[in-house]
């Protein structure tokens, strides 16, 4: 009897001892490095979820990348909604500060993108809710680069002019 | 000996990154300590005062008016800003001083804050750069640690009267 009650006093020990370690640890590499995620919608099509509502796409969110919140032209990135924080929208980065975007559907024919602020538009241009639709977004509600795990290469981007 | 020494320091290395990783997820979903420095929040909160921030509400949405938060800045997304929340999505700012003869005002835009300093003449706030996103809101302040002679929870605005929205 002594001899099962030990056996079940060192299983829960070493229970709680690695559950304090692996949850942390888990939890910190998911919020800092990386995590993976379904991507839903259609605002990214073809790059993203070619094939509708059959066949969600699953992505690799890299943070690390961006931990400094620097974004090169042509990523795919993950902001936080700036209509709804709830929500996180996956769109392309079009334009950085300072660049003039020739824009599709918004109140004014060319933005300058102001300091501090990204150009973010899905490739489905009309099916997207995006920078046409809410302007430049602040560089710092970008939380993830994305990573493909399959499918065919982002194709190129839409001409705009760059200012030095 | 060099297998000891390098047990022990591959302990101290597990160690490390477990604590680390515990600091990490305590920090990010239930608050930390935080020292704030400048004079925007004066005279509710002092240079270098020590404040305990929580960070629950911000996961549950529950920042309301009045409240102080630490958002990421605007202008330089390494630093934090510490301000107090004057109006929330939908409210009416008014922008410019009261003395202005013709008051203009503006909305805030829905999942965005609007923040002020109490210390309205020495303040970069949402009066300079705008409303702010929630997403960059990081947490709340609620209640003073340091120093001593200021322990306790944090008082309203002194500008009271900056709340009216109608």
């Amino acid at each position: 009897m002594a001899h099962s009650q030990g056996w079940v006093k060192r299983y829960l020990k070493a229970f709680c001892k690695g559950f304090f370690v692996a949850v942390p640890v888990a939890v910190t590499f998911l919020d800092r490095v990386a995590c993976v995620a379904r991507v839903e919608g259609a605002s990214m099509q073809p790059s993203l979820n070619p094939g509708g509502s059959q066949s969600s796409d699953v992505v690799l969110l890299n943070h690390w990348k961006v931990r400094n919140f620097e974004v090169q032209r042509g990523d795919i990135v993950s902001l936080v909604s700036p209509k709804n924080p709830e929500q996180k929208i996956i769109k392309r980065v079009i334009a950085l500060e300072g660049d003039i975007v020739k824009t599709i559907g918004h109140k004014n024919r060319y933005v300058k993108v102001p300091r501090g602020h990204i150009w973010v538009e899905g490739d489905h241009h009309g099916h997207s809710f995006d920078s046409n639709s809410f302007g430049p977004a602040r560089s710092t509600t970008v939380t993830h680069v994305l990573q493909k795990s399959n499918h065919t290469e982002v194709g190129c981007l839409q001409a705009l002019t760059q200012v030095p | 000996m060099l297998r000891g020494v390098l047990g022990k320091t591959f302990r101290l290395v597990g160690y490390t990154v477990q604590y680390g990783c515990i600091a990490h997820c305590a920090f990010e979903y239930v608050g930390g300590v935080v020292m704030c420095s400048g004079p925007s929040m004066e005279p509710t909160i002092q240079n270098s005062d020590i404040v305990f921030a929580e960070n629950l509400t911000r996961h549950f949405y529950g920042i309301q008016r009045g409240d102080i938060v630490i958002a990421k800045s605007p202008s330089d997304p390494k630093s934090n800003i510490c301000k107090r929340v004057i109006g929330l999505e939908g409210d009416k700012i008014l922008s410019n001083s009261p003395s202005d003869f013709f008051k203009s005002h503006s909305y805030v835009p829905t999942g965005h804050v609007w923040l002020e300093g109490d210390n309205l003449q020495n303040s970069t706030d949402s009066r300079y750069y705008g409303p702010v996103p929630y997403g960059l809101i990081r947490g709340r302040i609620f209640f003073k640690i340091w120093p001593l002679s200021d322990f306790g929870f944090l008082r309203d605005s002194p500008n009271g009267h900056r709340f009216s929205d109608d």
